[in-house]
């Protein structure tokens, strides 16, 4: 299995570069590209790949949803993405306990054929605690994460090609900071017949510091105001696209097809929460 | 199993959340007696020992009201019987703490079925057994809490029984039924309670309480419910709530949710669709009526009785559990807000109430009336987004 690992980097090249050497270092068969959600120049990675550098892009950044629909559309573009199996996306401020993933990530997609979305837990999240068993994974219809791995089997199904770039491709774009994004990511892998789920076998964290103490430098908003407009932003999207005025419509919408998923995959009952 | 099948009704067939509402004072319970007669809809009353206690074991500070005297009142006011007596959270070291911090486990458990004992003599029709709290603040280990529990489930059935009278049991706390456990936790202990009452004969539980994201700090609801982030070492509530109706729906039980205070109401209209089958409120009617008796202190100009109650509210400390930062200790209007129902049976409110009722030439009733108003407006709320009116 081909991995492909995308780092998405605004104005904090040494931490990017921090990740990018790890990762590198533990997982040699890995290929690792660096998005630039408008950085200013002197803050750029090392690795850059990909530099969002217009100027709504450098004074806003692209976030989550924008910074990979720009690099999974660029490698689109540039027809390297039928070269990988899987898409890990991973913000700057990931850091991994143990930095060998590689193995693990292609053993649990050889064995969970089914399975589109993989997320590694977190020490801190009460998901672990339910997550005892012996494969040390369960599938999950919410997953609030910054790190997901994707099959591109699953992105080639989803994608949005109606002018691919840093608004369409993976993620609907006008949902600028994301919230609600990921439940319709979710929702879009248990609708297709496939399946999200959460494993303690990868170990990942966030590291918060950089957002609530660099915030200037990563020239973003302050913690508290991007919470406010993350939420505000994501229910107008949310009632503008699906009707919802509520997180719990959307959940409801998503529990719904996963349910489905088991009467249809009985065999995969083990792995239902 | 009248009760049952009236509670069932509502759940299952009306769609509804049941609500649960705290005697804080005289007047949130005739607002709810009010509320549940003028919409024929039951409310369950639900006194914790602190609010309503036994004549024996020295009454409550819900209008001094003991339990005897409570069921009598509630009984003659609530004329179309719908109303349902409740015990919330009833147990050893439940009580008032001044009575009970020294009393050793054997002599809270007698205190407590003592408690228990009046509660079921005088109408109450559910009881809520929680064994999880100590006097000294330390936990309790889950086969200890599960061990108190069995022996004073097994009480509370067995004297229901002997008196003749219909018990509904609650069972659980946040500690030892999903919040800080997994679901395996869950079931084991719903699996170990079934072992149990299957070996005995009894009937099972009729509510778990479960943690459902609520947490009630000051005065809103800090828990993960309404929270867009994670919350450290918490499982997403968009997880935990469906998660634990699927085990609730396994073990034929409802989940009954405590302190939903000050949730949204787009948060608590999705009660009844999510299917939460039932939901405890209680801090916020107290501050409901204090925040209205602080108005009209200042509606009439009544400045030196506004501070003054602020002061006796302040004064009594009953703030300090409620504070998220426990080292904020400045006084403030908040903290009065948060402390004023429990001393509204304290001489000198009642002094400072029949002062101002007599300076402003204004009846009592007409006070009642008003202060009524503001609790109702805060329980039609929870009725109405509950699909209940």
């Amino acid at each position: 299995m081909k991995l492909c690992a995308i780092i998405l980097n605004r104005n904090l090249p040494k931490v990017t570069d921090q990740l990018y050497k790890n990762l590198k270092k533990n997982n040699k068969a890995i290929d690792i590209f660096v998005v630039e959600a408008g950085s200013d120049e002197k803050n750029l990675s090392k690795h850059t790949t990909w530099h969002a550098n217009w100027d709504e892009a450098k004074i806003n950044g692209l976030r989550y949803a924008r910074g990979f629909n720009f690099a999974l559309s660029n490698m689109y573009k540039e027809k390297i993405f039928y070269k990988y199996d899987a898409y890990i996306l991973l913000t700057n401020d990931t850091y991994f306990h143990d930095y060998k993933i590689e193995n693990k990530i292609t053993q649990i997609f050889k064995k969970h054929k089914k399975l589109a979305i993989l997320s590694p837990c977190s020490n801190s999240w009460g998901e672990k605690k339910t997550i005892m068993n012996k494969e040390k994974l369960k599938y999950f219809w919410y997953i609030h994460n910054n790190a997901y791995i994707i099959k591109t089997s699953f992105l080639n199904e989803i994608k949005n090609l109606d002018q691919p770039g840093h608004i369409n491709f993976l993620f609907d774009g006008n949902n600028f900071r994301g919230y609600g994004l990921e439940s319709e990511l979710i929702m879009k892998a248990y609708a297709n017949d496939k399946a999200a789920a959460i494993t303690t076998e990868i170990i990942a964290e966030e590291n918060q510091n950089y957002l609530l103490k660099f915030s200037e430098k990563i020239k973003t908003e302050k913690y508290d105001e991007n919470l406010d407009l993350y939420i505000k932003e994501g229910m107008k999207w949310m009632h503008k696209k699906y009707g919802f005025k509520s997180k719990w419509s959307m959940q409801m919408f998503v529990k719904v097809f996963y349910d489905k998923f088991f009467t249809t995959n009985s065999r995969l009952k083990q792995y239902k929460l | 199993m009248k009760l049952l099948n009236k509670i069932e009704n509502l759940i299952l067939n009306k769609n509804t959340t049941m609500l649960g509402v705290g005697p804080m004072s005289k007047n949130v319970v005739d607002s709810a007696i009010e509320l549940s007669n003028k919409n024929k809809v039951p409310i369950m009353l639900i006194a914790s020992r602190r609010q309503i206690e036994c004549k024996e074991l020295g009454g409550g500070y819900c209008n001094n009201w003991t339990t005897e005297e409570f069921s009598k009142y509630v009984k003659k006011k609530d004329k179309l019987n719908q109303i349902i007596l409740c015990r919330d959270h009833g147990g050893p070291w439940q009580g008032n703490p001044d009575r009970e911090r020294n009393l050793d486990i054997k002599k809270s458990m007698i205190d407590a079925k003592k408690s228990f004992m009046a509660d079921i003599d005088n109408g109450f029709k559910i009881i809520h057994i929680d064994p999880s709290i100590s006097n000294t603040g330390k936990l309790i280990p889950k086969e200890i809490i599960i061990k108190r529990l069995f022996h004073l489930y097994e009480f509370v059935v067995d004297y229901a029984k002997k008196s003749g009278k219909e018990i509904l049991v609650e069972i659980g706390t946040e500690e030892q039924s999903g919040s800080t456990g997994t679901y395996e936790d869950l079931e084991d202990f719903l699996g170990s309670m079934k072992t149990f009452v299957n070996k005995k004969k009894l009937n099972f539980p009729t509510f778990i309480v479960i943690q459902s994201g609520t947490k009630v700090m000051e005065t809103r609801n800090i828990g993960s419910f309404e929270s867009p982030i994670r919350i450290k070492s918490e499982i997403p509530v968009e997880i935990q709530i469906f998660k634990v109706l699927e085990i609730c729906k396994k073990y034929n039980i409802f989940m009954k949710e405590h302190n939903a205070d000050y949730l949204n109401d787009d948060s608590l209209s999705w009660h009844p669709r999510i299917g939460i089958h039932a939901t405890n409120v209680a801090p916020e009617y107290g501050v409901a009526e204090t925040k209205a008796l602080i108005s009209i202190f200042e509606k009439y100009g009544d400045i030196k009785s506004r501070d003054e109650f602020i002061s006796l509210a302040y004064k009594s400390k009953k703030w300090s559990k409620w504070m998220i930062n426990k080292k904020d200790l400045k006084k403030d209007l908040n903290k009065a807000e948060i402390a004023g129902h429990y001393i509204f049976t304290n001489k000198d409110v009642i002094k400072l109430k029949k002062n101002f009722l007599q300076k402003q030439s204004i009846s009592e009733t007409f006070l009642n009336n008003f202060l009524k108003k503001n609790i109702k407006k805060s329980i039609t709320r929870y009725l109405t987004n509950f699909n209940l009116i």
